[in-house]
């Protein structure tokens, strides 16, 4: 990218003070749920209750992630090996930690198979000039406006028959299918030139060392933006997990924060406390990307 | 890179098979959702009530699933739809026999029932457990009467603790007006609320506006709320100036509200409440800064409250509904884990004991069970409502919308509509989900 | 595009073949975990369906109640209010952000892209119970801010007001909202093409002309994205609501995607439940489709 900032942009203005301004007290509103929650969870109990607001924790105390760790125990995985039906089980974990686990666990699932499948198929619907391509790709199209709460019954009924009901992959499937990533890994293909996949052919390589060798390495931007988004959404896709996750060893981190509501009484530090664990991972995760996720999501929303 | 992608994908098969199939020796294996019934959400509390189950049957493991009020009721309308109920619920009748039991996915447990439980149990409790042609959806365990609370040390910084008597826990209606003014005047409106942003605690508001004059909300059958008195109890709640329709909150932010003191009063309180206001641990009926917590019946007219009671107890889920192996094993099992928990002294007393209520009986296979609180003051104490309290009525048909409308209703109070136009609007509602 | 004559018959029957190859393990989990069950939804849409016992046919009637129920066509109203409110400022907003941010340095350019996407990352359930707090009636920290700046005179009860409680959400989901457009638009300003925008410099035309005329139209095919990205989340806008209000008070917030829900998920009326979603996503089409069609006779002058 040829550096154009230099050209003329750099008077100073009233209005782009006034505009920075602004936008540092906004940023701040953004900032502050987050605040909230990490100062939140290192409160104590009578400060968290408080009828005035505590800005900052005059004590830190760590009682609320204590009580969230000592609240339940599970192993820290339990690995069923096929045919032989021997489960090889971690050692015994706070439930928090477990969770956490699951929701790596889940999350990173869906990311490798979301990327490998949008990535062919984005490449096919790109390159590929099929009988039916048109048709497919506006299926896809119309699919991506489905509100994905009509259809949650019928994937109930659907998981219970594949017994897969209560299991992490009832989570994870939805997710792979959702058409997104394969609308995003299109864009992106459209980007290949022609002419390299003329002159692979030409060279008599395979389908798929085509792919390998040549769609591949100049769609990874895409594929890089396409994993942290299907990353972040998975993680956060609190509503299918609550409907699909029961029991205390697939339950996930949003829905275990949502968890320890009860009726009676909402102890706020313990939730921060939930609130944190489960936003902290994902975050660095996010930090750390960034670059990729920006670059990524950008090239392929431009070319339309 | 391939290599790795292809070993995470082994991974991921293996654990694939993960959860489904890994038992298959001889212990039965049972799985019980329980709702946070008293101190029944907490694991530390209910673990050693399921070992004690386990060393007396050691053919059955337990695994208990705890769920809360927010979005227990999804996770298991969801398990049914699924065909993964688990064996074992514990809740209230409203759910249990109102909701799922009339959907026909509860298992009938009469032939649990024996004599003893028939001579025993409370009359008002079997009523509400036993549906209208002798099934039983329910085996009751423990009860309670819902109550309100008062910060007793800003009424008596108000002047209004001659309002109140801590003897017999009653006042009227006046009375309790001339409190609400008085707090109001001392420490500026409002100082309760009637909660209304939906989801749990609707006894807590119900029990008010019906108590304060002498009003009712079903007959058992139909809803009649559209009354001069529950008309008469709204308007004055709305018009006074220290009460809040707040269609903000649910009854645990209200509970939280009188925990910092905000609200000199609460609607939403029972037992389990007095023991450990707000769930914090900071002091059994003490607010967040040590103002004492006094525990109240709702005030009417006469000063003899008619108080809406809790019941909860265990329920099975219909085999059509639980898939996997054994359903008639662990049919069983779960029988025997109901007989325990709610059926045996040892394990009734541990159960009431978690759930900070009462026994839904007064002797159990003979034996009495006068004796489990006798070392707590605050419970014994407490008994005293239990002779208020009025019919069990939440398993009227309809119930689910009846709840749903009835914040409406409160809502619409609060923002103006008539009381009377508002209750009929929702005795229309009731009654056309009753009709189904 | 054209080179589809100079393709002989041999070759399309190998694209074809190895394009659904390649589409073969999407396809699978499209049509297993989305296509399929979005059959079933049509077709239950047209059943009694509940709880405990089969299906009854009845036809239209689902769709027939659907019109006269007044909860719903409140829902349908509150749901095109957040539309029509939501998209219009997140796009104004996220240009106006980026139109700032992607001349600053860096660093600072990377730390607000960063902080204006966070609330996407927190995830809704945790973002959801700080706001509840900051719009508590009693120690909000608006009342608490406004009270002291001396904006309130007495404590506005945000969530429980009929009048407050949708333009609250609103709020809520416009933070949780701009973050992707944000970071589009920076990359797409950044990408200009600056050798007609120094040319109109030339020219005399002035900032707001150069916008117009020039940046607007290179960036059309982001704004274009964004609409419809954005358009899609606000129809479904469910979990901020199912979390604070209820769909309360007096039904001011209710959407369809939550009455879908209560429907569906607190009274077993999956027929019924289902027909709203048909309804919804025929809606959500149409209004992806208009703004499709005006973007396109935008970009044509």
């Amino acid at each position: 990218m040829k550096n154009n900032l230099n050209s003329g942009v750099h008077r100073t203005t009233p209005y782009k003070v006034i505009s920075v301004i602004l936008l540092v007290f906004l940023a701040l509103l953004f900032l502050f749920p987050l605040y909230w929650i990490v100062t939140g969870s290192f409160k104590t109990m009578k400060e968290i209750n408080s009828a005035t607001p505590v800005w900052w924790p005059s004590e830190w105390v760590t009682t609320n992630y204590e009580k969230l760790f000592s609240r339940q125990t599970a192993n820290l995985f339990d690995i069923t090996i096929p045919f032989v039906g021997k489960t090889i089980s971690g050692p015994e974990v706070p439930a928090a930690i477990r969770w956490l686990v699951n929701t790596v666990w889940m999350s990173v699932a869906a990311m490798i198979f979301t990327c490998v499948t949008a990535t062919m198929a984005g490449y096919a619907l790109a390159k590929k000039r099929f009988i039916g391509r048109k048709l497919v790709f506006s299926i896809i199209i119309c699919a991506m406006a489905l509100p994905k709460q009509v259809i949650l019954i019928p994937l109930i009924r659907e998981m219970s028959g594949l017994e897969l009901y209560n299991t992490l992959w009832a989570v994870i499937f939805p997710i792979v299918g959702w058409p997104f990533g394969v609308f995003l890994m299109k864009q992106f293909s459209e980007t290949i030139p022609g002419e390299m996949l003329e002159a692979a052919r030409m060279d008599g390589a395979s389908e798929i060392k085509t792919f390998l060798r040549i769609v591949v390495p100049l769609v990874k931007p895409g594929i890089g933006a396409l994993a942290i988004f299907t990353f972040i959404n998975s993680w956060n896709d609190y509503f299918m997990q609550l409907i699909m996750l029961s029991s205390n060893s697939t339950l996930t981190i949003p829905l275990g924060i949502a968890k320890l509501q009860s009726e009676n009484s909402t102890d706020y530090g313990l939730i921060m406390a939930g609130a944190a664990l489960a936003a902290v991972p994902i975050l660095t995760v996010f930090i750390i990307f960034q670059k990729y996720f920006t670059q990524g999501i950008t090239m392929g929303a431009v070319k339309g | 890179m391939k290599k790795l992608l292809a070993l995470l994908m082994c991974v991921a098969m293996l654990i694939s098979f993960g959860v489904s199939a890994a038992f298959a020796e001889e212990t039965v294996e049972i799985t019980a959702w329980v709702y946070p019934v008293g101190n029944w959400g907490d694991p530390a509390v209910v673990g050693p009530i399921i070992e004690g189950f386990e060393a007396a049957n050691p053919g059955i493991k337990v695994t208990v699933e705890y769920l809360d009020y927010t979005s227990g009721d999804d996770q298991v309308n969801t398990a049914i739809e699924g065909g993964q109920a688990p064996d074992v619920v514990m809740e209230a009748p409203e759910r249990l026999v109102a909701n799922w039991g009339a959907k026909g996915v509860m298992l009938d447990l009469a032939d649990m029932w024996d004599e003893t439980d028939e001579a025993e149990v409370f009359e008002g409790v079997k009523t509400a457990c036993f549906t209208g042609d002798g099934k039983l959806f329910v085996y009751p365990a423990v009860m309670t009467a819902h109550c309100m609370a008062i910060n007793y040390d800003a009424f008596v910084e108000a002047g209004a603790d001659q309002y109140v008597d801590l003897t017999t826990r009653t006042w009227t209606t006046e009375n309790f007006f001339k409190a609400v003014d008085a707090l109001t005047e001392k420490f500026g409106g409002p100082v309760c609320a009637v909660f209304c942003a939906g989801q749990g605690g609707d006894q807590g508001t119900r029990a008010l506006i019906a108590n304060l004059h002498e009003g009712t909300i079903t007959d058992g059958t139909q809803y009649i709320a559209a009354s001069e008195g529950n008309a008469k109890a709204l308007t004055e709640l709305r018009d006074s100036e220290g009460v809040a329709i707040d269609a903000s909150i649910v009854g645990g932010d209200e509970i939280a509200l009188f925990y910092n003191e905000t609200f000199k009063m609460a609607f939403c309180w029972n037992a389990a409440q007095q023991l450990n206001p707000n769930s914090a641990n900071t002091g059994a009926g003490l607010t967040i800064n040590g103002q004492k917590i006094e525990y109240m019946a709702f005030p009417s007219e006469d000063g003899v409250p008619s108080l809406e009671g809790g019941i909860w107890g265990f329920g099975i889920f219909d085999p059509a509904v639980r898939s996997g192996d054994n359903v008639d094993a662990r049919t069983e099992a779960a029988k025997a884990f109901i007989k325990y928990v709610a059926g045996s002294e040892e394990g009734l007393t541990a159960t009431v004991k978690a759930a900070n209520f009462f026994a839904c009986r007064d002797t159990i296979k003979g034996a009495s069970l006068e004796g489990i609180w006798a070392d707590n003051e605050i419970m014994a104490g407490y008994t005293t409502l239990l002779s208020n309290l009025g019919p069990y009525y939440q398993v009227t048909p309809g119930w689910t919308e009846a709840r749903t409308a009835w914040w409406n209703m409160l809502q619409q109070v609060g923002t103006g509509t008539d009381p009377m136009e508002a209750l009929t609007a929702y005795d229309a509602a009731g009654n056309a989900a009753a009709a189904g | 595009m054209g080179k589809r004559g100079a393709m002989s018959r041999a070759l399309v029957r190998r694209e074809t073949i190895s394009g659904y190859l390649f589409l073969l393990p999407s396809l699978i989990f499209f049509v297993g975990f989305v296509v399929y069950p979005m059959f079933m939804c049509i077709f239950t849409s047209f059943f009694d369906s509940t709880m405990g016992r089969s299906d009854i046919f009845v036809g239209l009637a689902n769709y027939k109640e659907l019109f006269t129920d007044p909860i719903f066509l409140r829902a349908l109203k509150n749901t095109v209010i957040i539309v029509v409110v939501s998209v219009p400022v997140t796009c104004a907003f996220s240009l106006w952000a980026a139109s700032v941010i992607y001349k600053l340095q860096g660093p600072l350019r990377s730390a607000f892209r960063c902080i204006f996407y966070l609330p996407v990352v927190t995830g809704s359930v945790a973002v959801t119970v700080v706001w509840k707090w900051m719009y508590n009636n009693y120690y909000g920290i608006f009342n608490y801010l406004g009270k002291a700046v001396g904006i309130l005179d007495k404590n506005i009860n945000w969530l429980g007001d009929a009048n407050f409680a949708l333009g609250c959400i609103i709020l809520i989901l416009l933070t949780t909202s701009v973050g992707q457009p944000i970071v589009l638009y920076v990359s797409a300003l950044g990408n200009v093409d600056h050798s007609l925008v120094e040319a109109a410099q030339v020219d005399g035309a002035t900032n707001l002309q150069v916008f117009w005329k020039i940046k607007w139209a290179q960036i059309m095919p982001t704004t274009l994205y964004i609409l419809i990205i954005t358009t899609i989340n606000s129809f479904q806008c469910f979990a901020l609501i199912q979390l604070l209000t209820s769909g309360g008070p007096n039904h001011s917030t209710d959407t369809i995607m939550y009455y879908i829900y209560y429907e569906a998920f607190k009274l077993f009326r999956y027929g019924y439940g289902n027909a709203m979603g048909v309804i919804l996503a025929i809606i959500i089409a149409i209004f992806s489709a208009l703004q499709f069609r005006l973007a396109k006779a935008d970009t044509s002058y």
